[in-house]
C-alpha cells in the first residue's frame, strides 16, 4: 500500500527537477566550472605520477552534483511545510515516517538523474573511459546521492524556515564539499581536518565513485577507503540520519507548530 | 454502509481538550455526530473549531479527552482515521506548481487509488465544478473559486465516509459558495457522507441537521438550527432612538436583556402575534426613531450565545422571557 505513495512523492520530485530547466542548467554548469577552471589551475600546481588532477576531480565534481541536487530537493522539505503539499502529505492514510522516507528517496533520484545527465556531458567531453567499473559506478550514484539526500532531510528536520537557507547553504553544503575528499586527498590534509574529512559521508561517497572512476584506470591510490567501508558508510549514515530525521518529524513540540502553520494561525 | 457502522456515531468525543502552555485552545468537548449527519460547528475565529478538527483527524494529539472518528481511536489508529476520512484546510492543500490532473494523480497515489480510478474519479468530479476542460492547467493560474473547488475534490476523490470541511467558503464569492453547497448537497445526498462544517457564514450552517457554537473552546449551544431559533423567540425586535440606553433600561424589565448592536438595541420576543408592538410604537413615540420586527435566524442564535458569554449576565436562549404587559 506504501508503494504509490513513495511512487507519488517520487515521480512529483522527478516533475519539477525535469521542469525547473534553470536548476538542471545550474547542476550542470557547477561542476563543469570547477572540472575546467579550479582543475585546470590547480593541476599545475598539484604533480601526480599517477594522473592529472583534473582527472582527479572529476568523481569529485560528480559528487558535488549529486551533494546540490540532493540538498536542494530534501530542503524543499522546508518549503513543503509552508505550502499546501504538507497538508495533502500529512492527511494522507500512512504514518508520517513514510513521508521523510519518501523525500529521502525522492532528493536521492534527483541527484542520479543529474548525475546522469553529468555524465553524459563528461562521456561527450571524453573524461569517461569503457574501462571504467560502471556497476560500482551505478552503485556509488546512488550510495553517495542516498547519503546527500540524508544531509539534506536532517538538515530540513532541524530547521524552521527558508529564511535560513542561506546559512544552510553556507554552514551545511559548503563544509560537507570542502571537508571531503571531493578536492583533494584526505591523508594529505592537516589532522583536525582529515578527521572531519573522514567522518563526513559525503567523503566515502566520492571515495566509492574514485573506486569505480579511477582505480580500474591505473590510479589505485586515487581512492583511500575500502570499498567495504565506503558503503557501509554512506548506507549506515543514510539510515541513522533517515531515523533521526523521523524521530524528529514525529516529536509532538516540532509538529504542532507546523499544524499551527498550517492552520494559518501563526 | 453496514448496520454496525450505521449504529456507532461516526464521530464521538468525550473531555476532549487541546491546551498550549496555559492556553486551552479546546476545553472538554463532547461531541457525538450519528453517521449521515450533517454538522456544524459554528464559531468566532479562535475559539477552536480547527484545533477540533485537526484533532479528530490525527494531526494534532489530543491533551486529554478521548475522540473516536469512524469508530476507531484518534490516539491509537491515526492512519485507519486518516483512510476514513477527507479534510478541506481552511488553507488550500495544493501544489501550485503542478496542473490540476496532476494534483488529484499525486493526492489519489497518496490515497493508495490506481491511476485509472485517479483518471475516472477525478473527471467525473471536476466536470460537476465545470473544470475538465482546464485538467492541464497549472493550479497557480487558477482563481481562487476553481482552487478551492479543486480543494474538495481532492478531498472526496477517495470517497471517505466522513468529511471535514473547515470553512471550505472562505473568500469566495458568491455564485462559487452556491456551486460548492450544491456540490455537497449532491454529494451527500448520493454517499450517505458524514459531514462536520466549521464556517462563519452562519446562513449556510442552516442546512445543517445539528450545530454547536463554540466559545474559548467550549460548547454553548447546540441544537437542530430550527430549534435554536425557536427557542430564541417569535421574533427578533430592533430599536433605535435618541435615547437608546433610556429605551433600553426602560424597556428590559418588559422584554428581557436586549443585545447592543452599535446604535441599534434588539429584544426577543416570544409572542407570534405582533399586534402589541405597535403598540410600543406609540406608546414610546418621541424615544424611538425606529421600531422593526422579523423573524430570529442563526445570525441572531449566534450573537446572543456570545453576548450570555461575553457579559455574563445570565442572557439564556433557552427560553426567551415573556413579555409581562406590554400596556405597562
Amino acid at each position: 500500500m506504501i508503494l504509490r505513495p513513495l511512487y507519488a512523492v517520487m515521480e512529483r520530485e522527478l516533475l519539477r527537477t525535469l521542469r525547473q530547466r534553470t536548476r538542471l542548467l545550474a547542476s550542470l554548469a557547477r561542476p563543469l566550472i570547477w572540472l575546467f577552471i579550479i582543475g585546470a589551475g590547480f593541476g599545475t600546481a598539484f604533480q601526480s605520477t599517477e594522473l592529472h588532477y583534473q582527472n582527479f576531480l572529476v568523481p569529485g565534481v560528480l559528487g558535488m552534483t549529486l551533494l546540490f541536487g540532493a540538498m536542494l530537493a530534501a530542503l524543499s522539505l522546508v518549503h513543503d511545510k509552508e505550502s499546501g503539499v504538507m497538508r495533502m502529505l500529512v492527511i494522507a492514510p500512512f504514518a508520517h515516517h513514510w513521508i521523510v522516507l519518501a523525500k529521502t528517496l525522492s532528493a536521492a533520484l534527483a541527484a542520479i538523474l543529474q548525475g546522469l545527465l553529468l555524465l553524459a556531458v563528461l562521456a561527450v567531453l571524453g573524461f569517461l573511459d569503457v574501462h571504467m567499473r560502471w556497476g560500482l559506478l551505478a552503485i556509488g550514484l546512488v550510495a553517495c546521492a542516498l547519503a546527500c539526500a540524508g544531509i539534506g532531510v536532517l538538515t530540513a528536520a532541524f530547521s524552521r524556515t527558508l529564511e535560513n537557507f542561506a546559512a544552510v547553504m553556507n554552514f551545511i553544503i559548503f563544509p560537507v564539499f570542502f571537508l571531503s575528499s571531493a578536492l583533494y586527498a584526505v591523508q594529505h590534509l592537516p589532522a583536525p581536518l582529515a578527521l572531519a574529512a573522514r567522518l563526513n559521508p559525503f567523503t566515502h561517497g566520492v571515495d566509492l565513485l574514485r573506486h569505480a572512476m579511477l582505480v580500474p584506470l591505473g590510479a589505485p591510490s586515487a581512492a583511500e577507503f575500502s570499498i567495504t567501508v565506503d558503503m557501509l558508510y554512506t548506507l549506515g549514515f543514510t539510515v541513522l540520519a533517515l531515523a533521526l530525521a523521523s524521530w524528529r518529524f514525529s516529536q509532538e513540540g516540532r509538529y504542532e507548530p507546523l499544524i499551527y502553520a498550517l492552520a494559518g494561525k501563526r | 454502509m453496514n448496520d454496525s457502522a450505521a449504529s456507532t456515531p461516526a464521530i464521538s468525543a468525550r473531555a476532549l481538550t487541546k491546551r498550549y502552555g496555559t492556553v486551552l485552545a479546546v476545553d472538554g468537548l463532547d461531541l457525538d455526530i450519528p453517521a449521515g449527519q450533517f454538522f456544524g460547528l459554528l464559531g468566532p475565529n479562535g475559539s477552536g473549531k480547527t484545533t477540533t478538527i485537526h484533532m479528530l483527524s490525527t494531526l494534532l494529539r489530543p491533551t486529554t479527552g478521548t475522540a473516536t472518528v469512524a469508530g476507531h481511536d484518534v490516539r491509537r489508529r491515526p492512519v485507519t482515521v486518516r483512510g476514513a476520512i477527507g479534510v478541506v484546510f481552511q488553507e488550500s492543500a495544493l501544489d501550485r506548481t503542478l496542473s490540476i490532473a496532476e494534483n488529484l494523480r499525486f493526492s489519489g497515489l497518496l490515497y493508495g487509488l490506481g491511476t485509472q480510478v485517479i483518471e475516472e474519479r477525478g473527471g467525473e468530479l471536476l466536470d460537476l465544478f465545470g473544470l475538465g476542460e482546464l485538467r492541464k492547467r497549472p493550479v497557480g493560474s487558477l482563481s481562487g473559486g476553481q482552487r478551492r473547488a479543486l480543494d474538495i475534490v481532492r478531498g472526496v476523490m477517495h470517497r471517505p465516509r466522513i468529511l471535514f470541511l473547515d470553512e471550505p467558503t472562505t473568500g469566495l464569492d458568491l455564485p462559487n459558495r452556491r456551486r460548492i453547497w450544491r456540490f455537497i448537497e449532491r454529494l451527500r445526498a448520493q454517499t450517505g457522507m458524514t459531514v462536520l462544517l466549521t464556517t462563519h457564514y452562519l446562513e449556510e450552517a442552516d442546512s445543517c441537521d445539528q450545530v454547536a457554537f463554540i466559545r474559548a473552546g467550549r460548547i454553548v449551544e447546540r441544537g437542530a438550527p430550527g430549534e435554536l431559533v425557536d427557542r430564541l423567540g417569535q421574533h427578533v425586535i430592533e430599536i433605535e432612538g435618541p435615547k437608546l440606553d433610556e429605551t433600553v433600561a426602560r424597556l428590559e424589565p418588559r422584554f428581557g436583556p436586549a443585545l447592543r448592536e452599535g446604535d441599534v438595541a434588539m429584544f426577543r420576543y416570544a409572542e407570534e402575534d405582533v399586534s402589541g408592538l405597535a403598540r410600543l410604537q406609540a406608546e414610546a413615540q418621541g424615544s424611538i426613531s425606529a421600531l422593526r420586527w422579523r423573524r430570529p435566524n442563526l445570525n441572531d442564535v449566534f450573537l446572543w450565545v456570545n453576548a450570555a458569554q461575553t457579559t455574563d449576565r445570565g442572557i439564556t436562549t433557552s427560553a426567551p422571557q415573556r413579555p409581562t404587559s406590554l400596556a405597562g
